[in-house]
């Protein structure tokens, strides 16, 4: 699990690419986040977690198409590559794990 | 709605920012995702909010992964980079030793002569800036009208504080001190047997309370409540007593010109700091003043100097319009007008002519800012100059690192590096050598100045960085816009522009040098002129000095019994001051039959007998006061200047008039000659008649100095016992009028030559260089049979051009501030032309001295050695 190098905010917003799928730019990704953690996020920190794990080859990108409400820039579409995908599908299966083997006082 | 949030664009300054630093690849997705948000938040909030929300999302994208880095987009190994650059300069200065050290000497003798002046300006800056209400405190003037002229006054009336407190809302408090000119109680005080010479100050109650002179024991709230308190200082205390504590409660009795007393020591305060002009040992409560004086406390008269502390932000010019005319009411008179000063800004813009603020010290402050600036300057051009000259040597470097792709930015930023570094090694000798002439320094300035680099590390950064940059900046610039091409080709590009700006620094340079040589010639010939000048008296064996004391206790006695001692040729006694000009006084008339010329302004000495003789002024109409004429204050004596205002034919046994005073006649006329100092003209003046003048002017027999001098304070501690007989020789007085100027005098020349020593180390680089640069050339020629003459001749003749350019612009500009200086004086010299022509003469002889040792050493050169490599 080391090895991934993926941090907890990273995670969430990589899951976040995945779930949006052919939506998923910058200011999609903090709203459905926002709503999701219910609270406020920056562009700067969705943005740099992007780069960040572009960098590290869990996502590819490519332009999107422009929008007047953007000013007329183009969005740009993130996509989790299959490495990232079994790095989730790793952390998933250990986390399940370990709640499996957890005694039942935890939960309550 | 909709076309509403269209024309809302987010701060467009903060838009910049944001492309400022954002990495360029992710500019436009990041610039649209901000755009959307801001769009999404004006739906929400308001506009304001809106853009407050936007600015705040620009600073939170200031990530490491966001933004761009400082050069471009790959990661560049900046140690590496330093490390290189500081190998390659210090290579540099290895190779180039001779350069380098002309550099090194040339910078930090500049930098410590500009760091000592800094130090000097700083200190003369920060001169009674020291109280805590600084920035409110403000002192009283009056401008008091003459016929002709106005006089501005810094004391004014003792009643002016307290009444002023009363009567204008702004004057938060007020302070009343003695005034310091003329009522400082001096005299001796005494502990028991101990006796000490004491310097005091007649002040109001609050004194303590509202500037800032620390008390360290006693109770501010009442320590000047009545008349036997006195407050010492911390010296004073530890002289007198030892330590602090017995001191307080204890008595002394002071005895001075005011009263002879005794006081219960109620505090003690801090000694004023080295920075304050107002010096005393001990305070005492102003009614004391008014006891011996009822003067003191009347609206007529001078007696007091008023300090108030107005509110914080109160305009000044309004409130000096509204007390303008204040005195109007207080006294049947219309003649003052009052205004107020900042009250540390006395110190340097003292000096007022006519009512108007003239300047004062601060000339001398800005004067020696220019001559800092100019050296610093002088020691940068030589910097530029030598490292412009070696560009060649450096070229093939340059042409090597930009063909394997160094970019421009990278080389300035190198050669910036190297003079960086220079500038620090340089800044680090000059903090040794001013270290090493601080004592000299301020023995020269009376000053007791001190550097502490602590204080000092941010502004000595600062010259570091400038400096550096100043003198680095050219070379970079230049040497880094090579084209690699050209200059592995070997063809240089721009040579001439090269040559041109190198002539245009030594000239600027010469120019600077050569104003300075003027100025220097002239300060000293005034100075000296000063001192030589026919004053229309005799200044040779006389010695002054003063009774101390009780003020009643009469001079004649002692006089007498002064006159039996054989080696006095001639002696005399008078009040007031005679070097210093003092004793005015005004309302005197002549013409009864003209309302307007009343009250003329004279000054007016009181002397006793034998002052005219003594000191051999002529008298040449008339006569002088004589004891066979029983000569008493009706009689006057004037001279010339004073017949010529007057326009009377037959001055002798005219009668003045002199208001309530009553009449005085004239019974003499002297020549004109030099009262107070050479800053004035001579003025008319008027003697009047007191045979009870404290100042006592003796004629020394020549060869009976010493021993008569002796008979002298035997007499003298015979009638004061307590007091030190320091007498002084007129001639040596009369040097220190002029004190200010020997400073301002002595310091010109060190810098001068400090100024043109830089600049000759300059063009020693600069003449190296040429002559290397040369040596093929000279080689050839003196194969081809030139001799060495005709070789130094060549090599001599550009300098020498360069020079005589730096001549021409010099003269006048030197011209303009020589002749500005003198008009600070009533009497000079004349700027004679040949003033300048040896300026420009001693500019010439050292340029040529300078170069000859690097053309006669290129001239002697065995042809053989310099084209062998070829």
């Amino acid at each position: 699990m080391k090895k991934t190098k993926l941090g907890e905010f990273e995670e969430l917003v990589l899951m976040t690419v995945v779930v949006l799928q052919a939506d998923a730019y910058g200011v999609e990704i903090k709203r459905e986040l926002e709503d999701r953690l219910n609270e406020t996020l920056s562009v700067g920190s969705i943005q740099s977690a992007l780069k960040r794990m572009e960098e590290k080859g869990f996502l590819t990108s490519e332009f999107g198409e422009a929008s007047q409400k953007r000013g007329g820039k183009r969005k740009r579409i993130y996509q989790a590559t299959p490495h990232a995908h079994k790095v989730l599908q790793d952390m998933k299966d250990v986390r399940s794990q370990l709640w499996a083997a957890m005694p039942n006082i935890v939960t309550g | 709605m909709q076309n509403r949030q269209n024309d809302i664009r987010p701060p467009q300054w903060s838009l910049l920012l944001l492309r400022l630093f954002v990495r360029e690849h992710f500019l436009e997705e990041i610039e649209g995702d901000m755009e959307e948000v801001f769009m999404d938040d004006l739906d929400q909030y308001s506009i304001k909010k809106a853009k407050w929300k936007y600015v705040l999302g620009v600073f939170k994208l200031m990530r490491p992964s966001l933004t761009r880095l400082l050069s471009g987009s790959q990661k560049l190994n900046y140690l590496g980079m330093i490390q290189h650059n500081l190998l390659i300069t210090l290579r540099g200065f290895k190779r180039h030793k001779t350069s380098f050290f002309i550099n090194l000497i040339g910078l930090s003798t500049g930098l410590a002569a500009s760091l000592l002046i800094f130090l000097w300006v700083n200190d003369e800056r920060s001169v009674d800036t020291f109280h805590e209400k600084n920035d409110q405190l403000y002192w009283v003037f009056a401008n008091f009208q003459l016929p002709n002229s106005i006089t501005t006054w810094n004391y004014t009336s003792g009643l002016m504080g307290k009444s002023m407190k009363q009567d204008f809302p702004e004057v938060e408090e007020a302070v009343t001190i003695g005034n310091t000119g003329f009522f400082k109680p001096k005299g001796i005080v005494s502990n028991g047997e101990s006796n000490f010479e004491l310097d005091g100050l007649f002040a109001s109650k609050n004194f303590f309370d509202i500037l800032t002179y620390p008390l360290l024991i006693g109770n501010q709230e009442n320590i000047l409540e009545d008349n036997e308190s006195i407050v010492l200082s911390e010296s004073m205390a530890m002289a007198m007593f030892g330590n602090l504590e017995s001191a307080l409660g204890a008595t002394v009795e002071w005895e001075n010109q005011f009263f002879n007393k005794t006081f219960i020591i109620s505090g003690i305060f801090q000694s004023p700091p080295k920075n304050a002009t107002n010096q005393f040992d001990a305070v005492i409560n102003y009614d004391l003043l008014v006891q011996t004086d009822q003067w003191a406390a009347e609206w007529n008269g001078g007696y007091a100097q008023n300090f108030l502390v107005l509110r914080k932000g109160t305009d000044i010019e309004e409130f000096n319009a509204k007390i303008e005319n204040y005195m109007d009411d207080k006294i049947n008179n219309d003649r003052f007008t009052l205004f107020v000063q900042p009250y540390a800004k006395n110190y340097l813009y003292g000096e007022y002519d006519n009512g108007v603020q003239v300047g004062g010290r601060i000339e001398n402050v800005r004067l020696f800012t220019i001559i800092a600036i100019f050296i610093l300057l002088i020691a940068c051009i030589n910097f530029m100059n030598l490292s412009t000259a070696q560009a060649s040597k450096k070229m093939k470097e340059v042409g090597v690192k930009k063909a394997i792709g160094a970019n421009k930015g990278s080389l300035i930023f190198q050669f910036l590096v190297e003079s960086i570094l220079l500038a620090s090694l340089a800044v680090i000798v000059a903090i040794i050598l001013v270290n090493v002439l601080l004592p000299q320094f301020n023995e020269i300035t009376s000053k007791e100045l001190e550097i502490n680099i602590i204080d000092f590390i941010l502004p000595l950064i600062g010259i570091t960085l400038i400096t550096g940059f100043l003198a680095g900046s050219y070379p970079a610039f230049y040497l880094s816009g090579f084209k690699p091409v050209a200059v592995l080709k070997g063809k240089i590009s721009n040579l001439r522009g090269e040559e041109w700006i190198r002539k245009g620094l030594v000239i600027t340079q010469f120019v600077l040098s050569i104003v300075f040589i003027i100025g220097v010639i002239t300060i000293n010939r005034q100075i000296e002129f000063t001192q030589s000048k026919d004053l229309g008296y005799n200044r040779e064996n006389i010695v002054t000095f003063a009774r101390k004391g009780q003020i009643n206790e009469n001079a004649q006695v002692m006089l007498a019994e002064l006159q039996k001692i054989p080696g006095i040729e001639s002696i005399a006694n008078m009040a007031g001051d005679f070097l210093w000009g003092e004793d005015s006084g005004s309302g005197y008339s002549w013409d009864p039959s003209s309302k307007d010329d009343d009250n003329h302004l004279f000054k007016s000495p009181k002397i006793g007998y034998n002052i005219i003789e003594t000191l051999g002024i002529e008298v040449i109409e008339g006569r002088s006061f004589s004891k066979e004429f029983m000569d008493d204050k009706t009689k006057v004596i004037i001279n010339e200047s004073a017949v010529k205002l007057m326009g009377i034919k037959e001055p002798i046994g005219t009668i003045l008039d002199y208001g309530s005073g009553g009449t005085r006649e004239i019974i003499g006329v002297v020549k004109d000659f030099q009262y107070g100092s050479m800053h004035q003209q001579i003025e008319p003046l008027l003697f009047r008649f007191r045979e009870e003048g404290r100042n006592f002017v003796v004629k020394i027999q020549t060869g009976t100095e010493a021993a008569t001098l002796q008979q002298i304070e035997d007499i003298y501690t015979q009638f004061h016992p307590k007091y030190d007989f320091n007498p002084t020789y007129l001639q040596d007085d009369y040097k220190a009028l002029y004190s200010t100027e020997s400073k301002v005098a002595i310091l010109a020349n060190y810098m001068a030559i400090i100024a043109i020593l830089v600049s000759c180390l300059g063009l020693f680089g600069l003449a190296a260089f040429t002559a290397e640069r040369r040596s093929k050339e000279i080689g050839i020629r003196k194969i081809l049979g030139a001799s060495h003459l005709v070789i130094m001749k060549i090599l001599t003749g550009s300098f020498t051009k360069t020079v005589l350019i730096s001549v021409l612009f010099a003269l006048p500009l030197g011209y303009i501030l020589a002749n500005n200086w003198l008009n600070n004086f009533a009497y000079t010299i004349q700027l004679e032309w040949w003033i300048f022509a040896l300026a420009g003469l001693t500019a010439l002889l050292i340029a040529w001295i300078t170069v000859s040792f690097q053309t006669f050493k290129a001239a002697l050169v065995n042809p053989v050695e310099c084209l062998r490599n070829e």
